[in-house]
């Protein structure tokens, strides 16, 4: 599902470098990342997501190469192929919670904001628990309840790739649970695959690979980078 | 595309409602002056204009040409110096125009709802030239009869059979002249005009008022008792009390005279209705030559052109003065919705990671802005619109 090759990433002031010579996830699948906080988990993920573009290598997400996009291209594909889950749940507090759902088909029109998206918004909700709140303002639910309309967004297109940025880093245990076996119902009867980073190990045996983010990157530059340090 | 962010710019504004409040009223404000003191002059223009149009020539005696003319179609600015019958008749004489005397120098008194009206001294041609009618009780018939604009009929509750009296010249004159009790013959349809608030009589009567005619009482009736201080059987001698006011009656009608020629009476200025272009031109020509040094002959028209031109040059004014505060508000707004966006930095960035691009982000910005121009436009629209309402009456008696 995911490959990625010599990636090299630094930021324009050049405090940061990741180097990644090579890392696969398959297809359906379930994995964990774990590492120290500013080891740059949440760079990988914006990377795989086309938020940055990469500085040199690449990265293959099915049978698209996303560092070959334009800033065009990867924004379309991200809003058809990939599901986007932040620690801070990043919702919008003017919008009630089915406008937050339906966030991503507001913004843009590579998303056509139909009945029948409006009704899949609307079975979202009911699968995380939340159809008596859809016309609620989001300002007003809990941390959890905040995190699964997080969730519902990310899901609203039925995203084949799940990213998950410490999604549970906020919640009480109970909380995180729910949110994990939400995701991972996502992965297991929709034939999605998840990556999602977490620093909560009491979480990790429910997926089916963990990756520790030190074990993957490279303190010399990649073959092919610029070398930049 | 744009359903969507249309409504996510207005869920923003309301959410915002505070500041979005705030910024709609700052440029409300700043387009509400321009835009009331446009409205009012526009008003302003259109109303004194059209009663100048409608007034081809004003004569009265040397002196402001403006006072002239404001006096002669309002009845509200400085008393002219007063010209004579004479001017009317010269007037009808040269058989270039018609000739209609005003005499307006004598006010009704306050009534408790009511201001003070102008009493307007005239002849019936007045009524026909101005398309004024009576449209409840009857027309002017005799002498200390009225008819009541309209507007001041409906302020004051006054009716056809009731009684007005004239102000006083001086309230503290014993000697003087004694107001008219007045009786109300009729109400004159409005005409959205200042005959509106007018009171008239016929010129006679304004004379009466003026102390230039005037009747003898007899002593004998029913109030002989009250009157007499001696009747012996060769003379009725009258005691010393003072009525009130001046009634004109049935009865002592026919008593009431005037001493002296009628063309040596006072008018305040005659209105001229020219039977054509050609004789308006050789009656102004007349009164710019032969009777240049004992009265004028104005075109209202040129003369309010040149008093909107006055007003013309202070709303310039007051239009430099609104495009600074215009200016300002637009950087200090500026600088609020720079401030705002900042401040919703990270809502943004979620929705340009999510997928969003800047452009729409972009758009979604400019409808908030767009909105709340719109909203402030119909809120200073609307505003500038009550206040023409509600000032405009203000706005008249204070430029006159």
């Amino acid at each position: 599902m995911i490959s990625i090759r010599d990636l090299q990433f630094t930021w324009p002031a050049g405090e940061f470098c990741l180097r990644i010579p090579s890392l696969d996830v398959t297809a359906e699948s379930a994995v964990a990342i774990t590492g120290p906080s500013g080891s740059g988990k949440t760079t990988l993920l914006n990377l795989i997501a086309g938020i940055h573009p990469v500085t040199t290598g690449s990265i293959q997400v099915a049978d698209t190469g996303i560092t070959q996009l334009s800033d065009r291209g990867r924004r379309t594909f991200r809003l058809r192929q990939i599901g986007l889950v932040f620690q801070s749940f990043e919702l919008i507090e003017y919008l009630t919670v089915l406008d937050n759902v339906l966030l991503p088909a507001r913004i843009s029109p590579v998303i056509a904001m139909t009945s029948g998206l409006r009704e899949r918004a609307r079975d979202l909700l009911v699968r995380v628990g939340l159809e008596q709140e859809s016309a609620r303002p989001v300002t007003q639910l809990s941390q959890g309840e905040r995190q699964r309309v997080a969730i519902c967004r990310a899901l609203l297109t039925d995203p084949p790739l799940l990213l998950a940025d410490e999604p549970t880093g906020n919640l009480d245990p109970d909380s995180s649970q729910r949110i994990v076996e939400i995701l991972l119902s996502q992965v297991r009867e929709h034939c999605a695959t998840l990556l999602m980073v977490s620093h909560d190990h009491s979480l990790l045996s429910q997926f089916d690979s963990t990756i520790d983010f030190n074990t993957i990157q490279s303190a010399e530059p990649v073959a092919g980078g610029s070398g930049a340090a | 595309m744009l359903h969507n962010a249309f409504l996510l710019a207005v869920r923003s504004l309301w959410w915002y409602r505070g500041r979005s409040l705030i910024i709609i009223l700052c440029l409300a404000t700043t387009l509400w002056g321009p835009l009331t003191v446009r409205m009012l002059v526009n008003e302003f223009q259109d109303e004194i204009l059209q009663r100048a149009k409608s007034t081809p020539l004003i004569i009265g005696v040397p002196g402001s040409r403006i006072d002239l003319v404001l006096h002669g179609l309002y009845f509200q600015s400085a008393l002219p110096q007063r010209l004579t019958m004479e001017g009317a008749y010269y007037v009808r004489d040269t058989g270039f125009a018609s000739a209609i005397p005003l005499h307006v120098r004598f006010r009704t008194q306050e009534l408790p709802n009511t201001a003070a009206a102008p009493i307007v001294g005239t002849t019936l041609e007045y009524f026909e030239f101005r398309r004024l009618e009576v449209i409840q009780g009857q027309p002017i018939t005799r002498l200390g009869d009225c008819v009541l604009g309209a507007r001041f009929a409906q302020q004051s509750g006054l009716k056809p059979g009731d009684r007005l009296l004239s102000s006083p010249r001086n309230a503290f004159d014993l000697a003087g002249d004694y107001p008219l009790n007045m009786r109300i013959a009729g109400v004159l349809n409005s005409s959205w005009s200042p005959d509106d608030d007018a009171v008239f009589v016929d010129l006679r009567t304004a004379w009466i008022i003026e102390g230039i005619g005037h009747g003898h009482q007899t002593l004998s009736g029913e109030s002989k008792e009250q009157l007499l201080e001696s009747d012996d059987s060769d003379t009725l001698q009258a005691n010393a009390s003072v009525l009130p006011y001046t009634q004109i009656t049935d009865e002592n009608e026919s008593s009431f005279h005037f001493h002296g020629d009628d063309a040596d009476f006072p008018v305040s200025e005659v209105i001229a209705v020219p039977k054509d272009r050609q004789s308006q031109t050789l009656l102004l020509g007349r009164y710019s030559s032969v009777r240049g040094s004992s009265a004028i002959c104005v075109k209202p028209q040129q003369v309010v052109h040149q008093l909107l031109a006055m007003v013309f040059r202070i709303e310039q004014l007051f239009r430099i003065a609104a495009g600074l505060s215009a200016i300002v508000t637009t950087v200090l707004l500026g600088l609020v919705i720079f401030l705002s966006v900042r401040l919703r930095a990270p809502e943004m960035r979620t929705m340009q990671r999510i997928g969003s691009a800047r452009g729409t982000i972009a758009l979604l910005v400019g409808l908030e802005i767009i909105l709340m121009l719109i909203v402030a436009v119909c809120v200073s629209l609307s505003a500038a619109a009550l206040t023409q309402t509600l000032a405009g009456e203000w706005m008249r008696q204070f430029l006159f």
